[in-house]
């Protein structure tokens, strides 16, 4: 599904230039579950970001469904991440001036669904992620976990072929995280694809397979039984 | 989608409630006054406009050009130049002379002062003024018919209908009758020609037939040919005036009136707008449109420039927000569109809210403009039409630079928490420069105006205009009545001085020194100076103890003696007085200068005679300032008793005086509010920005404060990139003000200086709102508990 081939990032300020990615190669299968590890600073919230297609890589190949997609434009960019990605967020990143119910249905609107569909997917995911009860709340009402549930709840209501998690437990207990983890896994079993950038070994574990990072490129993969 | 936008919207608004409150009350404040403008506006461009000949429909006009090059336009004729250019130029189709002034309406045992006017008998085929009743083509054919407006049969007839009932005016001393033929409408606000009484011009012609062209009294309309060329018309109209005046003009060069008059016609359509030519009722300078909507724009640009600025300084807020909305999809179009929606909803509420307003300011608004508008003018539908216009161009100039701004976030530097807007964002400072600058301008502006207006009305006139009554009695009143008038009224305890004078005021030409001077000529007698207390400056005032003065003798004036050219006082010297005599009179004593006009204008020359045949036609009457109602009470007695028939009218010069400058009144007041809304939303803006700004910098605050800084350097620090803003702007509004104040000074022949205490005072003045405004936040969050900003950040 994701093929990365010797992608380069490097950050230039006035002072300094940051290899953030070395001629990183990585392949993500359909339906597998991806960890990234490594130290801070290591390139592995590049290579998500670059991934979901909100950042450019400076040289290199990569291909979404074996279409290369590195020279799209933002248009072309923004189309393919509504239609097919779904991002987790470590600090959930809801909008503050919407409910539960509007901050989920907002993928659905920017692709055009119309209200009764809308409604129908919005209620099946958030009975999923158990958070119907919630529906009318706004973010700042919530728990943490809560608040990460709608989140995840807002990546997959597109149904997207692949989510992108950034730490999705790094702001929550390991009793919500836990749930979170459980969720993603499920998307997972159903068939989503899951890249998730995480430090924790624990959550790792729910992982196919582990990609650790350091200095931009890829030092080791463990495949987990 | 839609629905989301807007749901957004009123949440930011209710949310938000101070940014809120800033950006709605600003723009619904500018967009009234915008409203208003347009109002004010489309009454002045519909004068004229309901008449259905108004394409064909051309006013005379006169330039006049003395031999000294000193030209003035009239917008009005003598009597016999309409008939003469109908009758000899064929493009002119109709002509209709009018003369209008107060007369004397007898009601029973009461009388009335009312406005009539003498109107040839087509008036109403000329123009389309509605009537309820009576034919328009008859209606004043007869010598004796009158036709009255709704507003004058109801007041002398009741509801009774009017058509066939007397109406009894004053003439010459006599009261004549007039059978109503006809019931007209009142005449509509927007009309350069209004009337309450219209009398057929051929009675007044018949008795008062002038066939003179020089001397010029009646504003004269001519209906041309569709199909005419204006200019082949003007040089005819020169033709006829050389051959039929010519006559006239030899005699009067003779007296030495040697003028030239130039004939021209002006569309009735735009004599409303159009100060240059004089005698035109009601006309209006567009300046005063220029000007107001120079304000209304001001007021709406500095409220949109709150809206930009407070949008774009919550743009952190609103960061993660547009971050989220690009990582699911949202495409940069969709999210300027969103934005320019939120500025919609904003705009929307201020618009409802400023309708609201501009029906509440109506009254207000009116009496400043001195107008009559109605709110329902306000949903005529091409001002709807500019409403919407305005509308939108608000929507977008206050939303399309934050939909910008905001849209191009990088949404990965908001959602990781890397983003800071930060920046010179010199276009923010730049527009509370602009905000500040208009503010500086306007109440430098302000100031110049109070400053000049005190000096108007209390400036010494060279007379004593405080206490002094001006009771007119009519012109042509007879001369043994005068006598009595004089002798009864000088007698009234309270009254120290009476002094009878002309009524009205005369300009005419004298020869002196072997130079034309164009005069201001007063007929009074040797009372007048010392009740108004105007002193000489060489020889005597006229004397009882002289008898030829009334035929031999004049005052002039000190600007008559320069104008001449005599190098000693004048007095003595002969000089040659036109007026109607070819007399020769010595100058036998020289009046100190007097403000006798406004003081716009320059003291001019005046001259000053005593003749018996000449009559008076007012009383000017020095008063103790005690007991003046029981005076005025005793005056009005003798009044009653000698003029039994005329209603009893004075008034006061200092009021009278007064009223030279209501124009100018009316404006400080229209400024001063300008100033003040200006300043008002100018600060609100800058309020918001300042509490934005601190909210913003809370960590930092809080981090300061716990390495050591003292409240004064954190709220100095706070305070001082705005106060600094402040005072950048007054580089610009300075010369600003300093050259449009030196410009309407120009205006006024007497005038202050341009001071710059009133610059220091207007700047030190905004300085201080500044530094409050801004200071009582920043001490404020100086003042917090460092622990509370570390925690909230």
């Amino acid at each position: 599904m994701l093929k990365i081939t010797s992608l380069e990032k490097i950050y230039r300020t006035e002072d300094i230039e940051t290899v953030a990615l070395n001629k990183i190669s990585v392949e993500v299968k359909s339906g597998e579950f991806v960890a990234i590890m490594g130290p801070s600073g290591c390139g592995k919230s590049t290579l998500l970001n670059i991934v979901g297609l909100l950042d450019d890589a400076d040289t290199g190949s990569f291909k979404f469904n074996n279409e290369e997609v590195i020279s799209y434009n933002e248009r072309k960019r923004a189309d393919l991440r509504k239609r097919n990605i779904g991002f987790v967020f470590q600090s959930f990143n809801l909008i503050d001036e919407l409910t539960v119910y509007e901050n989920v249905e907002l993928p659905l609107l920017y692709l055009g669904i119309d209200a009764d569909e809308r409604k129908k997917r919005v209620e099946a995911v958030l009975e999923k992620v158990q958070i119907m009860h919630r529906r009318n709340h706004f973010p700042q009402q919530l728990s943490g976990g809560q608040q990460q549930r709608c989140a995840v709840a807002r990546a997959v209501v597109n149904n997207p072929k692949l989510i992108l998690a950034d730490e999705p437990t790094g702001n929550l207990d390991s009793k919500n995280g836990n749930e979170v983890m459980e969720l993603l896994t499920d998307l997972n079993s159903n068939g989503t694809t899951v890249v998730m950038v995480t430090h924790s070994e624990h959550d790792a574990r729910y992982a196919h397979r582990i990609i650790r990072m350091l200095d931009g490129q890829v030092i080791m993969e463990n495949v987990l039984s | 989608m839609l629905q989301n936008y807007i749901k957004i919207a009123l949440r930011n608004i209710f949310r938000n409630k101070v940014f809120s409150f800033i950006n709605i009350i600003g723009l619904s404040i500018g967009l009234a006054c915008c409203m208003l403008i347009f109002l004010f506006t489309k009454d002045e461009l519909s004068f004229n406009q309901f008449h259905e000949k108004k394409e064909n429909i051309y006013q005379l006009t006169c330039k006049i050009i003395e031999k000294n090059g000193k030209a003035d336009n009239y917008g009005i004729a003598s009597m016999i130049q309409g008939p003469t250019f109908k009758q000899e130029i064929p493009e002119i189709e109709a002509c209709v002379r009018i003369n209008q002034r107060d007369y004397i309406v007898k009601k029973g045992n009461e009388t009335f002062y009312e406005y009539a006017s003498w109107v040839d008998d087509n008036f109403f085929s000329v123009f389309s003024f509605p009537l309820i009743k009576g034919n328009p083509k008859t209606v004043l054919k007869e010598l004796n018919s009158v036709v009255i407006t709704e507003e004058i049969a109801e007041k002398y007839f009741g509801k009774a209908d009017p058509i066939g009932k007397t109406l009894e005016l004053e003439i010459n001393d006599k009261f004549e009758f007039f059978v109503v033929s006809g019931l007209a409408k009142n005449s509509p606000e927007n009309s350069s020609i209004k009337f309450k009484i219209l009398l057929p011009f051929k009675y007044d012609e018949a008795k008062n037939f002038d066939d003179h062209w020089l001397s010029l009294t009646y504003p004269t309309y001519f209906v041309l040919n569709p199909k005419v060329n204006l200019k082949s018309v003007v040089a005819k109209m020169a033709k006829v005036y050389a051959s039929k005046a010519g006559k006239e003009i030899v005699e009067e060069r003779k007296h030495g009136f040697d003028a030239t008059f130039i004939y021209r016609i002006q569309p009735f359509t735009t004599m409303h707008l159009n100060t240059e030519i004089a005698n035109i009722e009601q006309a209006s300078n567009p300046i005063y449109s220029y000007i107001l909507s120079g304000i209304a724009l001001f007021i709406l640009m500095i409220a949109c420039i709150n809206f930009i600025n407070l949008t774009v300084a919550q743009s952190i807020r609103r960061g993660k927000e547009i971050g989220i909305r690009k990582v699911v999809g949202g495409q940069r179009g969709q999210l300027i569109g969103q934005f320019l929606g939120e500025s919609f909803v904003v705009c929307l509420i201020a618009f409802s809210l400023a309708i609201l307003i501009a029906e509440l300011a109506l009254p207000f608004f009116n009496e400043m403009a001195n107008k009559r508008l109605e709110i329902g003018y306000l949903f005529d539908y091409k001002l709807v039409i500019g409403y919407l216009i305005l509308f939108i161009l608000t929507v977008f100039a206050a939303g399309f630079y934050p939909a910008l701004v905001l849209s191009s976030f990088d949404p990965l530097k908001i959602l990781y928490n890397r983003f800071r807007f930060s920046g010179k964002n010199y276009l923010s400072k730049g527009l509370v420069v602009l905000q500040f600058s208009l503010a500086t301008f306007m109440i430098i502006i302000t100031f110049f105006i109070y400053k000049q207006l005190n000096f108007l009305t209390h400036k010494d006139l060279g007379y004593n205009d405080k206490n002094l009554m001006v009771l007119s009695v009519g012109q042509n009143i007879n001369f043994k009545l005068l006598e009595i008038f004089e002798h009864e009224l000088s007698k009234v305890p309270g009254i120290s001085h009476v002094a009878p004078r002309q009524n009205g005021f005369w300009e005419t030409n004298a020869k002196a020194n072997g130079k034309d001077i164009s005069v201001s000529f007063e007929h009074i007698d040797e009372n007048y100076l010392p009740t108004l207390q105007i002193p000489l400056v060489a020889g005597r005032n006229f004397s009882k103890e002289f008898p030829s003065d009334s035929t031999n003798s004049v005052l002039v004036n000190e600007a008559f003696v320069k104008e001449a050219g005599w190098k000693d006082s004048g007095e003595g010297k002969m000089i040659d007085f036109f007026n109607g005599r070819d007399t020769k009179l010595q100058i036998v004593g020289v009046v100190k200068d007097y403000h006798f006009g406004s003081l716009r204008e320059k003291i001019g020359p005046q001259i000053f005679t005593s003749q018996p045949d000449r009559p008076y036609g007012r009383f000017l009457m020095r008063m103790d300032t005690q007991n003046k109602p029981k005076t005025i009470k005793a005056i009005e007695k003798i009044y009653q008793k000698l003029s039994p028939y005329r209603p009893f009218k004075y008034d006061f010069m200092d009021d009278l005086n007064q009223k030279n400058y209501e124009a100018e009144d009316r404006w400080k007041q229209i400024i001063t509010l300008g100033a003040i809304l200006t300043i008002f939303i100018s600060f609100i803006g800058l309020f918001g920005l300042t509490m934005l700004s601190i909210k913003q910098r809370t960590k930092e605050i809080g981090v300061r404060k716990v390495l050591g800084a003292s409240v004064f350097q954190i709220s100095s620090l706070l305070s001082k990139n705005y106060v600094g803003l402040v005072l950048i702007a007054f580089i610009f509004a300075i010369p600003l003000a300093w050259f449009t104040t030196s410009k309407w000074l120009e205006n006024f022949a007497y005038r202050i200086d341009i001071s710059w205490q009133i610059f220091a005072f207007s700047t030190v003045l905004i300085t201080v709102i500044a530094l409050l405004t801004v200071s009582y936040q920043s001490i404020r969050a100086a003042l917090a508990n460092p622990v509370e900003s570390l925690r909230t950040e």
